[in-house]
């Protein structure tokens, strides 16, 4: 043993020098690493979120009943209220594409968007002259065509009607006390799948019974939930009302008639930050682990340098769009996202995170 | 200076330079001897070709210009042709025995392939899809392997985007799938006419370019794009689909096509058929002809389907699974996926097992059994 390290130890020591200058030495995480990284973010991240989806949109439900019991200014202003806690609580868990809110394709049902051929508005409106009182119920609207259940059908409803639309018993009404039902159930049903079986199989990844053949592949799922939304909030958020090259399109805005755009994209990333790193064990930590401190701090000012421009932009976003001061700086947000969406997908690489090849880029 | 040698290469484009050919499985019989090919991404970021042995080594590794899509064996030679990905302009034809690089064919001027291309059954004729640039028109580009791969015909498909192509068996018929979308180089894969999109599935004669028989879907289902297909022995083809439209929309994404008659969709069970998210990747039939398996990589699953009676059987989870090939064993197939992975189901016995590769890929849309 010592005849062949004395010789041969200053070589080594710079072979793993010059390696590690590389960044070819970092292995790639273990096991142990992803499973302490999924079990902080379902615990710390995804649960409490679904959590409180269930909350707001059960206080959404009521509120939507009682308005159409009693309709009163102020029960109206109420269930708009709820309705900007819901579409908070769905803002700060639409990155989460994976598990029980695919399932029947809740999240879609939750919020169909963007709506190119305005599918929302022409289904809804059918509904609103036909008046037929059996779409009153949760169960029709299981079946019902997408665009008529969730968030975006709701928000028509609620926000492009005076008090009177309501009064009387009106179909208006109820149709908007079944829709929230219908969130609320989808809500429920999420978490109550989270809890009951989907938490468990990602807790035990290697096993046989669970839906994922290893810790990392599970892994993946998460850190799609980080990396893929980026890009979507770039384009669908920002660049398609941009509508660069030409003039602006506000009415491409996510959820511009309840004037909540900006703060939509607000709610956003700060969810991605925290799941970058608000967690015990979070992705951040597991770069620095891996020696890429520096990139880690890069992302983590990028996420900052982001919330710190969007703070900028004045609002509603609808009315502001127009205006050259609030391009300039909607340009300089989807070009800091730009500069994320490259860092984080540099990162995926070193810990060893195949996000997907053929389901990103087919043919 | 390897590193460098090789980039410089690749700029160069030279057929005669680049080949960087390893012969990675060493002597000794079930492990030499070939299982399947196909075009992958490596850890170093280029693009290879890879031809995996029965036992899982690595027999070939070859180093393409770019990425890829398709891989084909030719029927009598030890021959892989490997089709570049659209909008690109390669094909790398590999002997995998002699381990070197044959010929680099580069597409014609305004011309650039869409990433399938097969070869004759009699062995003579490299077919190719291939978009005429200027005009946006699909081609089928015939050259010949005797006379060092010149181009010998060149007729249109009457259609956009054309993309897997097929030849029927025992017969001088090609079928050909026109995608209908049309995109331009200058525009990279962006989709220029959605709205106004028309797929079809084509008939023609090998040797005329004479059209035998056009099927179309129904109007209203003009954006499901018709893309990847295999035809079994019978001549029945299957049909792989990708939809264009609004996400949400649970349409039919897999169809049948028997000669003379119209295209029949079919839906797996709805749970089933929303979790494929509007996409299929690849389709292929078993060694039997009767099965047949269509992958849903953005689902992360593979369908199967029974085309005796059009039904659909079971799935499988295969995240990112896209490629498919059949094995000798009826119902059973290889699947292979960007992560890496690859498995062995088997449809009637339910039995997946994973294959023990050491080598770590991503493994591109299509995957190409190989049994010289």
């Amino acid at each position: 043993m010592n005849s062949v390290s004395k010789p041969l130890w200053p070589v080594l020591l710079g072979i793993s020098l010059m390696l590690t200058t590389f960044g070819i030495l970092h292995a790639a995480p273990s096991a142990q690493q992803w499973q302490s990284l999924n079990h902080s973010l379902v615990e710390e991240h995804i649960l409490p979120r679904y959590q409180a989806l269930q909350n707001s949109s059960a206080r959404l439900a009521a509120s939507s009943t009682a308005l159409c019991r009693q309709p009163d200014p102020r029960q109206l202003k109420q269930v708009q209220s709820d309705y900007h806690q819901t579409m908070d609580a769905w803002q700060a868990v639409q990155h989460i594409q994976f598990g029980p809110i695919e399932t029947l394709m809740r999240n879609f049902s939750m919020q169909f968007w963007p709506d190119r051929k305005n599918l929302i508005g022409k289904q809804l409106n059918l509904l609103l002259q036909q008046q037929d009182p059996q779409t009153l119920s949760t169960g029709y609207l299981y079946k019902a065509s997408i665009g008529v259940k969730g968030l975006p059908a709701l928000e028509r409803l609620l926000f492009d009607s005076t008090l009177s639309d309501f009064e009387n018993n009106s179909y208006r009404c109820h149709l908007s006390q079944t829709i929230a039902a219908y969130i609320a159930e989808n809500s429920q049903a999420t978490l109550a799948e989270w809890n009951a079986d989907y938490r468990h199989s990602i807790a035990t990844a290697d096993s046989e019974a669970s839906y994922y053949e290893s810790h990392q592949e599970a892994s993946v799922d998460m850190m799609k939930s980080l990396v893929e939304p980026v890009e979507a909030i770039r384009d669908q958020k920002i660049l398609r009302p941009l509508n660069e090259g030409d003039q602006v399109r506000p009415r491409r805005l996510e959820s511009w008639r309840s004037q909540r755009s900006l703060r939509n994209i607000q709610l956003n990333i700060a969810s991605l930050k925290d799941l970058y790193s608000g967690t015990t064990h979070s992705v951040d930590s597991l770069l620095r682990e891996q020696g890429r401190a520096p990139q880690a701090d890069n992302i983590s000012s990028l996420f900052n340098t982001i919330e710190q421009q969007l703070k900028t932009v004045q609002t509603p976003l609808v009315t502001h769009l127009p205006q050259a001061e609030t391009v300039k700086r909607l340009r300089q947000i989807s070009d800091a996202l730009q500069q994320l969406d490259r860092e984080l997908s540099a990162e995926m690489i070193t810990l060893d995170i195949q996000l997907g090849f053929n389901s990103r880029d087919g043919d | 200076m390897e590193i460098n040698r090789r980039r410089f290469c690749q700029l160069l484009g030279s057929a005669v330079l680049l080949p960087r050919l390893t012969l990675a499985a060493s002597a000794g019989d079930n492990s030499t001897k070939p299982m399947f090919a196909a075009a992958a991404k490596g850890r170093d970021g280029q693009y290879h070709l890879y031809l995996i042995s029965q036992q899982s080594q690595v027999l070939l590794d070859h180093i393409l210009p770019g990425r890829a899509h398709h891989t084909e064996p030719h029927p009598q030679r030890p021959l892989l042709a490997c089709i570049a990905r659209r909008p690109g302009s390669f094909i790398d034809i590999v002997d995998y025995q002699a381990q070197r690089l044959v010929k680099r064919i580069i597409a014609g001027s305004g011309r650039h392939f869409f990433g399938h291309g097969i070869f004759s059954h009699d062995g003579r004729w490299l077919i190719t899809t291939e978009n005429e640039i200027s005009s946006g028109q699909g081609r089928i580009v015939i050259r010949s392997l005797e006379d060092n791969y010149s181009i010998i015909a060149d007729y249109p498909s009457y259609g956009i985007g054309p993309h897997e192509l097929i030849q029927q068996p025992d017969s001088e018929v090609l079928t050909v799938a026109n995608g209908g979308i049309l995109t331009h180089p200058d525009h990279g894969r962006e989709k220029l006419n959605l709205e106004t999109m028309q797929p079809s599935l084509m008939r023609l004669n090998l040797h005329t370019g004479e059209r035998l028989e056009q099927q179309v879907l129904p109007a209203e289902l003009h954006q499901l794009s018709i893309r990847h297909i295999d035809t079994n022995r019978q001549g029945t083809t299957v049909i792989a689909l990708q939809y264009q439209g609004d996400a949400g929309q649970n349409l039919p994404l897999v169809a049948v096509h028997r000669s003379g008659q119209a295209i029949q969709l079919l839906s797996a069970p709805e749970p089933v058929n929303r979790a494929m998210k509007g996409y299929c990747g690849s389709a292929r039939f078993d060694d039997s002809g009767r099965f047949a398996a269509v992958s849903a990589p953005r689902g992360d699953l593979i369908s199967f389907w029974d085309l005796q009676d059009n039904h659909f059987i079971s799935s499988v989870r295969s995240p990112d699974g896209c490629g498919l090939t059949a094995t000798h064993n009826t119902a059973e197939f290889i699947i292979s996926a960007g992560t890496g992975r690859c498995i062995r189901h088997n449809i009637l016995s339910g039995e997946t097992t994973r294959m023990p590769l050491t080598l770590k890929t991503a493994w591109d849309n299509h995957l190409t059994s190989v049994s010289l």
